[in-house]
């Protein structure tokens, strides 16, 4: 049901072309790697090898004198600085547990020591000239070893501390605890007709982002250091390298160019610090690249979740009880871990009506890679466990899935207890739903995916079946009275603008979706704006990339500061036709009277303002922060085709319906929510981490499967538009959401051809044929 | 740059040039030292498809291939494809399908499809995806680079076609088609 | 290895001379992608093989004959009858490995992941090895791979061609690669050729590859077809022979005991589509 003001749009809500796609199909320099100098150093890691131990000594010195060494580092000649890498706000919600280098090792793949080189291969033989002794502890590898009493503590230095009051044990290995209820739980429970107690595992991921993590430093001849980094949060980065270097945030400079994907692995600080020393040990211009093989072994990851779902279903649909329990492994440190639990409950809670919800969630340390922030956090974990248990609920009292999630799902204008409740980190916001066409998703889903003709699992027969699953899904646009974006834009000659802003584009494509805000507010077109984005020096604040918040919290700044340039135009053009600012407005790049009978161009404008008369550079500026997180919505729809002699499974169909409140750009709507689901999918079926003592064997893309343009399924995203007050002229977000799907609703649909249930992925063929072989008619 | 103990000569993008190298130097690296940083570094183990440049008519992977494979042979990267002025069409049909995201792939994708138009006569889905299965992409589902590429593909397929049509519809004549 | 010198011999006996010299240092180069999983340390001389003639495709006297170092790419696009040669080749990697890989490379130092030996030995192929000698020796399969065919070659030699028999009347081939995605090493891979003679098997070549240590032919799956229909109950019963022959490996987390039940419904799918292709060979 598109809103009426939607259908006015000049710029927002048509497909624009992506401002930077040219250059990009080009292959001109546009990446970190692209723009590094010549003469750059090479910059190799020691990685540990193993998963827990102290370094009990560390000689560096025949790696010093080796040819085209120019530097070394390790923890014995560098600032012992606690921080935390993780891009949050500060003060961060996550413990500050790592030091740029430490004396101890906490799992496969933590820093050792590393090299400053000529060349790569000069710098890799000094690795091997370092002579490390390490003092093996016992590693913990799983939640029940972490938990259990009289466990390693992995966290044993005293720096370790968190810098707000939260919980944090780390002698217990505990990151974070955080908990809520509304209403009895167990009230609730004794209310139900079924009850339900079921325990899933969701496994552990990587972002895969085609350039690996990549970071460069310099020293200006000023001698600032100047940062060029594949970040998702130069803001946060400058921060946390200045506190970890011990220099001053005036020294720094970070900039993003263009980058190769993030998904959120690259909202962390994990390569900065050490270009940015060496470049300032060295003098020279540094480059450290992951490679691959790095990138998937001490790059970040998706936490794995241990999940108890306990609900309780009358017979005529009500959900009397949920608790939700969540445990997370957050790897060797500590950062996202409790931000990443508490959206496990806060982005999915909220999605079906209950009184009585119970959540808890748990952060827990072990000896493995670390997890970080990745598209979904903690959203896409919970929602398998929701929305398989949804099914379950919905066969027990003999309802249609669909049909249940409809009776079930939140309406406009209704709260949740959970919105104040679970914030991130903090308590939340509390929150009244505005914009939602989930109900219209759903509908529109059902009828592409052809739900109608789904049929039971008992009636299908022979080898290949197949069968239908669906899932509903919420996330949040923004972080709510915590973060802030901010932009400037000022006019030019020729009636063209250069905004500038914080915000931080990945390859989303924001740095577009803010020219069209800014020339929508200004009456103009996007081909005007000259978009410059995420230079700590440039452009104003903004917190960076991630919780969905650029189009939302960044495009609102946007969309004020245009506002604030305009009132300026409007002065001006208004002084240049002899009237009233309230007797003109802007119209097509004009100023012009109420009948058009004067008018005066933006170029002449910007003649007049910066040259001719009362000179003064037209220029606005705006920050932001949101009040309310509003949820995009979506239905999702598998179709699969179960191999029951093999347990493969092949994905047939896949329809992702989304409410984005007003797509800005639909292409690139659509583009997110394709390549999401399309994440999401191989999540679901083919990526995992397979580990022996600690150490992450499959680190190739050889080993470690995601899909390729032939094995990828028919994915169609079917935009529901909406409209939210709130948002830059009624957006949301859109590009989280899509990849909380796949997991649950391939499940749905391997349960609908198999009648095989299964509580943990991905669903790889041992698992589906013995849940299958499981299965009692 | 290390101590270079060998030269390699190919044709580069349509210009016979000698390049300083050594035996273990991988051409991605030789392409980008020397300037061609459009070809670019995903995995470095031959299994995304960043670095995909054509040889001698083929799409291969630059990171696995020694510098000195290429010796005598022709080598066509990204910069060949097109320009500001004039992006070729593949190019063209990408960004206004919406399909350039972190655009980190793109240079490779462009260079697997133009091996693919340059060499096949039957542009099917089934054969189109074969050369294609090289190069991943993590941002956009593919969906919108094969809506480019099934556009570019079935404009080519018409317009190869034209001359024989032509040429049946036509008198015989000495001109004949092109 | 790591390569410190890159020689182009311009002729064959050049080449075997050269690596004769060079010892273990030596390496044969074709399309390469195999040095890549090999130690990175050990320094040796790449001796570019590919500018020998040996990229071609023939038919002569009753086989295809393939030269050694032809890209799978060119074996992928090559049709004729009496040829199936290409159905493995488009599902080995990608299309820019297929580009550069081999047919010897991928022979010549089996990988525990490889195809090719597999369907080699269902195929009663031949190897032709240059030795210096003007006739080349003909080496079967059941010979060649009867183990690490590196071996072979430590010397020197150098494999030719590749001879493959074209599938006569009745005679039929199948293959399966279980894998997880179109580019993935195989899990589990086997190869059947059939021949029948009204309904029954007269002569069967199996063999499996990747779950297991080294690629082999399955003698009891054989002779457990040998004589009898050819029907699914035959191929099932003759699949659950593989584990006299062959001792199943856990792959990619998944344990032993699922890829054994993998490989044998791998087995009755390849036995079933070979027999489906003798069935339409009358000729």
């Amino acid at each position: 049901m598109k809103d009426p003001r939607a259908s006015k749009f000049k710029q927002v809500n048509h497909s624009v072309t992506k401002i930077d796609a040219l250059q990009l199909a080009l292959g001109k320099d546009s990446y970190v790697g692209d723009l590094a100098p010549k003469d750059a150093l090479i910059v190799k890691m020691l990685w540990s090898p193993h998963a827990h131990a102290r370094i009990v000594s560390l000689d560096v010195t025949a790696a010093e004198k080796m040819p085209g060494v120019k530097a070394v580092l390790w923890h014995g000649n560098v600032p012992r600085n606690v921080h935390c890498t993780a891009g949050q706000g500060f003060p961060e919600p996550s413990p500050y547990d790592t030091f740029m280098f430490d004396n101890k090792v906490r799992f496969v793949g933590d820093r050792v020591a590393a090299v400053a080189a000529e060349t790569e291969e000069q710098a890799v033989a000094a690795l091997a000239a370092i002579k490390v002794k390490y003092e093996v502890l016992k590693p913990v590898f799983t939640l029940d070893e972490a938990m259990a009493p009289g466990a390693p503590v992995i966290h044993d230095e005293p720096e370790a501390h968190v810098p707000i009051p939260i919980v944090y044990e780390p002698k217990k290995n505990l990151v974070a605890h955080v908990n809520c209820e509304a209403g009895s739980f167990e009230g609730g429970m004794k209310a139900a007709d079924f009850t339900f107690d079921e325990t899933y595992e969701t496994p552990y991921a990587q972002h895969c982002p085609i350039e690996p993590y990549t970071s460069m430093a310099q020293i200006a001849s000023s001698g600032r250091i100047i940062i060029t980094t594949s970040t998702q949060v130069p803001f946060h980065c400058r921060r946390i390298v200045a506190r970890t270097l011990g220099v001053p945030v005036q020294k720094i400079r970070v900039i993003k160019p263009r980058i190769g994907g993030g998904f959120g692995c690259k909202q962390e600080i994990l390569l900065e610090d050490v270009v940015a020393m060496f470049a300032v040990r060295t003098g020279r211009p540094c480059l450290w690249r992951l490679d691959r093989e790095e990138t998937f072994r001490t790059g970040r990851t998706r936490h794995p979740f241990r999940i108890r779902l306990r609900t309780g279903v009358k017979k005529d649909g009500t959900i009397t009880a949920i608790a939700l329990e969540c445990i997370n492994n957050t790897g060797a440190y500590g950062g996202h871990g409790l931000t990443v639990v508490s959206c496990s409950g806060g982005k999915t809670l909220p999605l079906y009506h209950c009184e009585n919800i119970l959540f808890d969630g748990k952060s827990y340390y072990t000896n493995l890679p670390v997890g970080g922030a990745y598209r979904g956090f903690g959203a896409t974990q919970a929602f398998f466990a929701i929305e398989s248990l949804m099914d379950h609920m919905a066969e027990a009292i003999g309802m249609d899935p669909v049909k249940f999630r409809q009776l079930n799902h939140i309406r406009p204008g209704e709260g949740s207890p959970i919105f104040a409740a679970l914030g991130e980190g903090r308590e939340g916001t509390p929150m009244t739903v505005g914009s939602n066409s989930l109900a219209e998703c759903i509908v529109q889903g059902a009828e592409a995916a052809g739900w109608k003709n789904r049929a039971d699992w008992r009636g299908k027969t022979g080898r290949y079946r197949r069968g239908l699953g669906m899932c509903c899904l919420m996330q949040g646009s923004s972080i709510p009275d915590i973060d802030m974006g901010a932009a400037s834009i000022k006019i030019n000659e020729d009636g063209s603008f250069n905004l500038l802003v914080g915000a931080t584009d990945l390859g989303t494509g924001s740095d577009t979706v803010l020219a069209q805000i800014a020339a929508e507010e200004l009456e103009t077109t996007t081909d005007k704006m000259i978009v410059y984005s995420s230079d700590t020096d440039m452009t104003p604040f903004d917190v960076g990339a991630y919780a969905s918040s650029t189009t939302y919290l960044s495009g609102e700044a946007v969309r004020k500061a245009a506002a604030d340039a305009k009132r300026q135009i409007l002065a001006t053009g208004a002084e240049m036709l002899g009237l009233k600012p309230e007797d003109v407005h802007c119209e097509d790049a004009h100023v012009l009277n109420e009948d058009g009978s004067k008018k005066v161009s933006y170029s002449d404008i910007a003649n007049y303002s910066l040259y001719q008369k009362n000179q003064y550079q037209i220029i606005g500026t705006a920050s932001h922060i949101t009040k309310k997180s509003p949820p995009p919505f979506a239905a999702h729809y598998a179709e699969v085709e179960v191999d029951t002699l093999t347990g493969f499974v092949k994905v047939l169909n896949y329809v992702s319906t989304i409410d984005c409140g007003t797509a800005i750009n639909p292409t690139l709507c659509e583009g997110q929510t394709e390549g999401g689901t399309l994440n999401g999918i191989s999540y679901a079926l083919t990526e995992q981490y397979l580990f022996e003592n600690g150490k992450m064997m499959n680190a190739s893309f050889a080993d470690y499967h995601i899909y390729s343009m032939r094995d990828r399924p028919p994915v169609k995203a079917i935009l529901v538009p909406s409209y939210e007050e709130t948002g830059p002229f009624g957006a949301k977000s859109v590009s989280e959401i899509c990849i909380n799907g796949p997991a649950p609703a391939i499940g749905n649909a391997i349960y609908n051809a198999t009648g095989a249930r299964l509580n943990e992925f991905p669903f790889t063929p041992d698992k589906v044929l013995a849940a299958i072989r499981a299965v009692k008619k | 740059m290390k101590a270079a103990t060998n030269s390699v000569s190919f044709t580069l993008n349509g210009e016979k040039k000698t390049f300083a190298t050594s035996p273990d130097e991988k051409l991605l690296d030789l392409l980008r030292r020397e300037g061609y940083r459009g070809t670019k570094y995903g995995c470095g183990q031959g299994t995304c498809g960043a670095c995909t440049v054509i040889m001698d008519g083929r799409a291969v992977y630059a990171c696995l291939l020694y510098a000195m494979q290429a010796e005598g042979r022709k080598v066509r990267t990204i910069e060949s494809a097109g320009t500001f002025e004039k992006p070729n069409e593949f190019q063209k049909e990408l960004i206004d399908a919406g399909a350039v995201q972190c655009g980190y792939c793109i240079p490779g994708i462009v260079m697997s499809a133009t091996a693919l138009m340059e060499t096949e006569k039957d542009f099917s889905d089934e054969i189109a995806r074969e050369y294609m299965d090289g190069n991943l992409c993590r941002c956009t589902g593919y969906e919108k680079i094969w809506i480019a590429l099934r556009r570019t593909l079935d404009r080519k397929a018409a317009a190869d076609a034209k001359p024989a049509a032509e040429k049946t519809t036509k008198r015989s004549s000495s001109k004949g088609a092109k | 290895m790591k390569l410190c010198e890159f020689i182009r011999p311009e002729k064959l006996s050049d080449a075997r001379n050269a690596l004769r010299k060079l010892g273990p240092k030596g390496m044969p180069l074709a399309g390469g992608t195999a040095l890549h999983f090999m130690n990175t340390k050990t320094p040796g001389t790449a001796v570019d093989i590919t500018r020998l003639g040996l990229s071609y495709i023939r038919q002569e006297a009753g086989a295809f004959v393939i030269g050694a170092a032809t890209p799978l790419s060119d074996i992928q696009r090559y049709r004729s009858p009496r040829w199936s040669m290409h159905e493995i080749c488009r599902r080995i990697s990608t299309h820019q490995i297929r580009n550069v890989s081999t047919i010897g490379g991928n022979i010549c130092r089996v990988f525990p992941w490889a195809d090719l030996p597999v369907v080699l030995l269902a195929m009663n192929a031949r190897m032709m090895i240059y030795t210096g000698k003007k006739k080349e020796d003909e080496v079967g399969a059941d010979d060649f791979f009867a183990s690490q065919p590196a071996r072979r070659f430590a010397g020197g030699d150098l494999l030719t061609a590749v001879k493959i028999p074209f599938l006569k009347a009745n005679h039929g081939f199948g293959s399966v690669k279980a894998a997880r995605n179109a580019a993935a090493f195989s899990l589990v891979t086997v190869a059947a050729l059939l021949e029948l003679k009204d309904g029954r098997i007269q002569a069967a070549r199996v063999a499996a590859g990747s779950a297991i240590p080294f690629p082999k032919r399955l003698r009891s799956v054989e002779a457990a077809l040998i004589g009898n229909e050819a029907i699914p109950e035959v191929f099932r019963a003759a699949a659950a022979k593989a584990t006299e022959d062959a001792k199943w490996c856990k792959q990619e987390g998944m344990s032993a005991e699922y890829i054994k039940d993998l490989a044998e419904v791998s087995l009755v799918d390849a036995l079933e589509r070979a027999a489906e292709f003798a069935r339409g060979r009358t000729k």
